[in-house]
């Protein structure tokens, strides 16, 4: 009963909501903060990854430029830090656009690579461009600057940074949900049918490349901000796939799960530093592989599949689910349906 | 049912905004209820953990231990605990950490935290709580230079001390011509800097720098064209650290460059490099130490005292740690409180010996550790009486040449 009850939909995105609001109080500000620009950080890569079935591995690339450009925003302007998370992020759609344009003829393996060694450009251009960003001392003493107001208490700016990523993640949704998104899981599922019926495949992954670096950027502005600094660690590759990681531990194509797996590892990342383990590379990955051995499909898609069984409930056809369910023929029906093709 | 759900949302909200007037992390409040608490925020897991990590807490609480035995009920607080924190080499994590330690754990001090991306934070985080911080691990200059600030003290190194007493004391040796291999990366472009200006006012040359991608394993590129340049050079200074400097070492032995006339000179190393290479593969090397535990019969003490805690010998880093709490804990024993503004006016120009620093002074300008340096040669092993017995010191850089002048860039 209560679990057919939290699969509704409001009520699941109420009590999200719910939690989201209420993180500061449960846990430490600062790291809810981060759990926060990290979910959206990986919601990101899922949006390519479990959606167009691209996976980036170049994705630090995005989050970094956003977390400097914000940072160089907010240093050297003076401006309101919501303008400079916006600059952030519009300077990492600006550097998707040729990264995208030359990567996503590629996929599978080739794409991972490619993506990360662009990635790999950048950290190293962060990384000589000593006099703009710090170099290896990274940028420093970012301002949080609101029209005067007084946000350095990180239990307020937590309230400050949330809508930022409650924004990127309603658009992540919205995008899933449009016709966009049925292309792109069409594409993702059969891209030969797909070019067949007149859609411009590549075109269609260049965009949700770009969004997707958006999305990235708006998280890596946030986390900046709230940090009040940007260093190499930004886009170095391990931050490209601890994004990953979160993505597959909460369950890829799920969108929920990237969030579910982003709060895990961040916590997990947060506890470990004072747990007094020495080894906490080796708990991160024994936890991951026990994960993906007894999950399949990531902690959201398995628990989802569970109480679906449960409640024997059908899952209406535009929710999207792993590459198998709805096959891509029906969902480029119901666009051409929907887009009067 | 939809429209239901989220007015329910709506509701809640707004519940949990209205009670938001006195949620946790109200910001700094107050210290000093009876108990000075000092927390090691550093890398317990990465790169770092072996010439730090671990060890330094139990650095930090030998201090305290000598601290309560040396003042007894005459001790301006019997409760001082120690705690620590592992930052995995990631300045977030070590920012956030940093937050955590001084707000909810009541850190008066944070010590040691290495790289310099976290020590910067960190300081960031002081100088906004107003809280102590006293820097071991980070090599920047920056600390003490333009990003230095009222709470933030840097302890026991710094690029510019590396740099001028290898480069300074192995020009004036007659070692002239220099090759000089860096990482490219900030470290490594302020070490070469140092070095240069340190060797050329020496009235040494530097005949060549070449950048060095970080990290790197191969090193053959730069190894096989030293000796071909004109003029040859004399020394080879290696600013690699860590994982390079051991592939860098091994390579120069390989190529068999000090048969060819070329010393090695390397601007970074601790005593756990030369533990895990093995004295014989960087035998004859010269370097600066800080700190050196077998340098004299008290320093020996220490580390036997530390040896029996940790089954292994000091580093300077874990030294530097136990001398920087117990001059912390001696300020506030001077000051009569933990009050950060009393403490920082308590350290300030202070003036002392002890088991780390000699003729030390932490200089009212920019809040660096001014102390003697050992110049160092790592001994063959056949010269090796004992486990960890790998330094010959050959010289003292008495403190006031060993660090920089303050240059004014610094406001505190």
């Amino acid at each position: 009963m209560i679990l057919r009850l939290l699969a509704r939909r409001p009520v699941l995105l109420a009590l999200a909501l719910v939690v989201a609001f209420a993180l500061p109080w449960l846990i430490y500000p600062p790291v809810a903060m981060d759990i926060a620009a990290w979910a959206l950080f990986a919601v990101a890569v899922d949006l390519l990854l479990g959606y167009g079935g691209l996976l980036s591995f170049g994705h630090a690339a995005f989050w970094g430029t956003s977390a400097y450009t914000t940072g160089l925003i907010a240093l050297h302007t003076g401006l309101p830090f919501p303008v400079a998370i916006v600059g952030g992020a519009l300077a990492a759609a600006v550097l998707a656009v040729p990264i995208g344009y030359l990567s996503v003829r590629l996929s599978g393996i080739y794409f991972a690579m490619v993506t990360l060694a662009f990635a790999q450009m950048i950290y190293f251009i962060v990384n000589q461009w000593r006099d703009v960003t710090g170099g290896e001392n990274g940028l420093q003493g970012i301002p949080r600057e609101l029209f005067g107001l007084d946000l350095s208490d990180p239990f307020l700016f937590y309230y400050a940074g949330l809508p930022f990523v409650l924004v990127g993640l309603l658009v992540a949704w919205r995008i899933v949900r449009s016709p966009f998104g049925q292309v792109l899981m069409s594409i993702r599922d059969n891209p030969s049918r797909a070019r067949a019926l007149g859609y411009p495949v590549d075109r269609y992954r260049l965009l949700a490349f770009v969004l997707s670096a958006a999305l990235a950027g708006l998280g890596g502005g946030v986390f900046a901000i709230s940090h009040g600094f940007a260093s190499l660690h930004d886009v170095y590759w391990t931050t490209s796939g601890q994004a990953v990681m979160m993505v597959v531990l909460g369950g890829i194509g799920t969108l929920w799960g990237a969030v579910l797996g982003a709060a895990l590892i961040v916590s997990l990342n947060d506890y470990l530093a004072t747990a007094g383990f020495e080894e906490t590379g080796i708990i991160t990955g024994l936890i991951f592989v026990v994960i993906v051995l007894l999950f399949r499909k990531g902690l959201w898609g398995t628990a989802r599949d569970l109480t679906a069984a449960r409640s024997g409930r059908h899952r209406p056809a535009a929710v999207p689910d792993p590459p198998s369910s709805a096959s891509s023929s029906e969902r480029l029906d119901q666009v051409a349906e929907r887009s009067g093709r | 049912m939809k429209a239901l759900g989220l007015s329910a949302a709506v509701a809640t909200v707004g519940a949990l905004l209205a009670g938001c007037g006195g949620g946790p992390g109200g910001g700094g409040g107050k210290i000093s209820d009876g108990s000075v608490t000092l927390a090691v925020l550093n890398d317990q897991t990465a790169i770092y953990a072996d010439l730090s990590g671990k060890n330094s807490v139990e650095a930090v609480k030998m201090a305290v231990a000598d601290f309560t035995a040396r003042y007894g009920d005459k001790a301006v607080t019997k409760d001082i605990k120690v705690i620590s924190a592992d930052h995995q080499n990631k300045p977030d994590i070590a920012n956030s950490k940093a937050q955590e330690l001084y707000d909810r754990q009541r850190a008066d001090v944070i010590l040691d935290v290495p790289s310099s991306a976290a020590a910067l934070a960190v300081a960031n985080q002081a100088k906004a709580k107003k809280k102590i911080f006293m820097d071991i691990g980070a090599a920047t200059t920056e600390l003490e230079g333009k990003q230095c600030n009222k709470y933030t003290f840097h302890y026991g190194y710094n690029t510019y001390m590396l740099a001028n007493g290898t480069g300074s004391t192995v020009t004036k040796d007659g070692s002239k011509q220099w090759y000089i291999v860096y990482p490219d990366y900030a470290f490594g472009q302020d070490m070469n800097k140092s070095f240069t200006a340190a060797i050329q006012k020496a009235g040494g040359t530097v005949v060549k720098s070449d950048p060095a991608p970080f990290p790197n394993d191969n090193f053959s590129t730069f190894l096989l064209k030293a000796p071909g340049l004109n003029p040859k050079p004399q020394v080879l200074g290696t600013m690699q650290a860590g994982g390079d400097l051991v592939n860098l070492v091994k390579q120069y032995n390989e190529y068999k460059l000090q048969d060819k006339g070329i010393d090695l000179a390397v601007g970074l190393m601790f005593i756990t490099d030369i533990h895990s290479l093995g004295p014989d593969a960087l035998a004859g090397t010269k370097f600066t130490d800080p700190w050196y535990w077998n340098a004299t019969p008290q320093n020996r003490a220490w580390a036997d005292k530390f040896m029996a805690k940790t089954g292994k010998r000091p580093s300077f880093a874990h030294a530097a740690n136990y001398s920087a709490a117990t001059q912390y804990l001696e300020a506030v024993q001077r000051a009569g409180t933990d009050n950060s503004d009393d403490v920082v006016k308590a350290l300030e120009g202070h003036k002392f010996n002890d088991v780390f620093a000699d003729n030390a002074e932490i200089r009212a300008q920019d809040h660096l550790l001014l102390h003697d340096v050992e110049l160092a040669q790592v001994k063959p092993a056949a010269e090796v009486k004992e486990p960890w017995d790998y330094e010959k010191i050959l010289k003292t850089v008495p403190a006031n040449e060993a660090f920089q002048p303050a240059d004014g860039s610094c406001r505190l």
